[in-house]
């Protein structure tokens, strides 16, 4: 317990820190921005999909140094875009395991809403479901949470109580629940990625082109 | 990987199971067209649900926690308070337990559904308010009601409100609630279903008076002998009904019935119900200054015919249509309409006008 009394604010506190300082800001066109996860100490951001327009995104770390990255995957699929960035000295976000969460565990939901930086919001996972999509997949996982998202925190991480990046938020269903990507599903597709260029340097993967998600209410 | 315990994945964790163990206890109701809601197994074959969810009264389907589907019959409903009692055959469900003590502002809730059978959904949020008596849209009054701001999610009607440790708190009625939140406190809602169990459902009494609240006068109040602000002035008395039939007169102050104090028309309008109906009560009133006590015998209120709902659309103005007030008719047939003058708590006076459908035509 700290001096102050409190039980609950220096954790808060001490994990939206640590997430802040591995958040990006990822401008992918002329007049929007996302959030981007920085994924590992090389310089792997991940981001959504629907962030990326056709130039190269600049990618703004929290310390304020800008970078122009290149693309290594986009997957419309799941609205997934891998991004890299030559910078050092990197603070990345820890990944948890998005496989074994419950209904009612906490949540916060870190990102840029409506262009304030960092920007936090708390919930729970409101409810654990599949969704179709549009690719070989088929099927993948989602989450679903109550903590509020609005545009700006597309590409921003989905944190446990613990501060463990467990989902990338996406989506925003009927105006109040927020829909984010598991982090498994993020995982495995930065494996395949990274599998790939390292096999080809500088090679570009991106999968077969499948339409994405229904550009609508995607933030 | 050991994880580090701190007062956050405490609370995680603590939430987590809170939503696990109440899930035991909450089905799918399937009764209505297009998707179905929630309801919590009040016993282990009663089924306690929202009456508004409950759009027929055969080929009830309730989908249990472990994914079974059994068949239900309606036991009774009480449009009033919007609960409606279901008993499933053949099978069994665990029974919820309920909240012991004071629901207070401020507390942890979480709403749970189980719309689909992609397993329990939940939403979190605080006891905003609890507060009562609530006067609930199709007439009944509860005698009191949870405000919450965790958001109730389509097919949330029906489920439970819990507290941090899965103790029922209330059951989510988000049909009723003007545009809020509001759950039925577990008393309440208990109480009622072991009506709709015992008669398959609620008595709603009449007693036949038109009434204002007013305050008592200060010579009045030694005769009544406690503290009391209020009471409600009898302005009209409907013939043949119990009112009469009990020697009430225009003039009267009505100060308790069955000895409990009546201060305004809500309180006086929630005690109408239940066992009072048909047996003599005790009705106190003040009359020329004196207290004084007659027996009145309650009968039972005509059912508002449930018939389609009247569709009427706002042509223009503010408010809603529940803000009813004196209208004129102005038009023929299709394009016929009725606009009225009327006061808005916020806007003060101003004209609003609905156009009638063709079916409010057709009823005519």
């Amino acid at each position: 317990m700290s001096k102050s009394g409190s039980l609950f604010t220096p954790y808060l506190n001490g994990t939206v820190e640590t997430v802040r300082r591995g958040l990006a800001v990822v401008q992918g066109r002329r007049f929007s921005a996302g959030a981007g996860i920085i994924w590992d100490e090389n310089g792997v951001v991940l981001t959504n999909n629907h962030v990326l327009g056709r130039q190269n995104p600049i990618v703004t770390l929290s310390d304020k140094r800008q970078f122009e990255a290149r693309i290594l995957a986009r997957d419309a699929e799941v609205d997934l875009a891998i991004l890299k960035i030559e910078a050092d000295a990197l603070a990345p976000l820890t990944i948890g395991d998005s496989t074994n969460m419950r209904v009612g565990e906490i949540t916060f939901a870190i990102g840029h809403p409506w262009g304030q930086l960092g920007a936090v919001t708390f919930g729970i996972i409101s409810r654990l479901t599949h969704a179709q999509t549009r690719g070989p997949r088929g099927v993948v996982p989602i989450m679903r949470t109550d903590a509020r998202l609005a545009p700006g925190n597309s590409g921003g991480p989905l944190i446990n109580a613990a501060g463990e990046v467990i989902g990338i938020n996406t989506m925003i269903i009927g105006g109040d629940q927020g829909m984010a990507i598991p982090s498994a599903v993020a995982s495995e597709l930065i494996k395949t990625v990274l599998q790939q260029s390292n096999k080809k340097d500088d090679s570009y993967y991106e999968p077969k082109h499948t339409p994405g998600w229904g550009q609508e209410n995607v933030i | 990987m050991a994880k580090k315990e701190t007062p956050l994945t405490a609370l995680s964790k603590a939430l987590a199971d809170a939503v696990e163990k109440a899930a035991a206890s909450t089905v799918t109701v399937d009764a209505r067209r297009r998707f179905p809601a929630s309801g919590i197994a009040y016993a282990k074959d009663l089924i306690l649900t929202a009456s508004h969810v409950v759009e027929r009264d055969e080929d009830i389907k309730v989908i249990l926690p472990d994914g079974s589907q059994v068949e239900a019959s309606l036991v009774g409903r009480d449009p009033g308070s919007d609960l409606a009692l279901l008993r499933i055959e053949d099978a069994e469900a665990a029974p919820a337990e309920k909240t012991e003590g004071e629901i207070r502002p401020g507390q942890v809730a979480l709403a749970i559904g189980r719309p689909s059978t992609e397993g329990v959904q939940a939403s979190l949020g605080i006891v905003s308010a609890v507060g009562g008596p609530t006067r609930m849209r199709r007439g009944g009054v509860l005698e009191g009601h949870i405000r919450t701001d965790a958001i109730p999610y389509p097919g949330f009607s029906g489920g439970p409100l819990i507290d941090d440790a899965g103790r029922i708190l209330g059951i989510n009625t988000s049909g009723l609630g003007h545009g809020n939140s509001i759950a039925i406190p577990v008393e309440i809602a208990w109480k009622i279903a072991g009506t709709l169990e015992k008669h398959g459902s609620i008595k709603r009494g009449y007693l036949g008076i038109r009434s204002q609240p007013v305050d008592i006068p200060e010579n009045a109040l030694k005769a009544l002998g406690r503290e009391q602000a209020s009471g409600l002035l009898l302005v009209g008395i409907e013939d043949d009904s119990p009112a009469s039939e009990a020697n009430l007169m225009v003039g009267d102050i009505l100060v308790g019935f069955n000895s409990q104090a009546i201060e305004s028309a809500d309180e006086l309008f929630s005690l109408l119900s239940g066992e009072v109906v048909g047996s003599p009560t005790p009705i106190e009133v003040l009359r020329g200054g004196k207290l004084e006590t007659l027996k009145v015998t309650l009968t039972e209120r005509a059912e508002q015919p449930r018939g389609r709902k009247r569709k009427r659309r706002m042509a223009w103005g503010f408010g809603d249509p529940h803000h009813r007030g004196r209208g004129f008719s102005y038009g023929r047939g299709k394009g016929r309409k009725t606009s009225f003058r009327m006061r808005h708590p916020h806007h003060g006076i101003g004209y609003g006008c609905f156009s009638l459908d063709d079916d409010d035509l057709n009823d005519e």
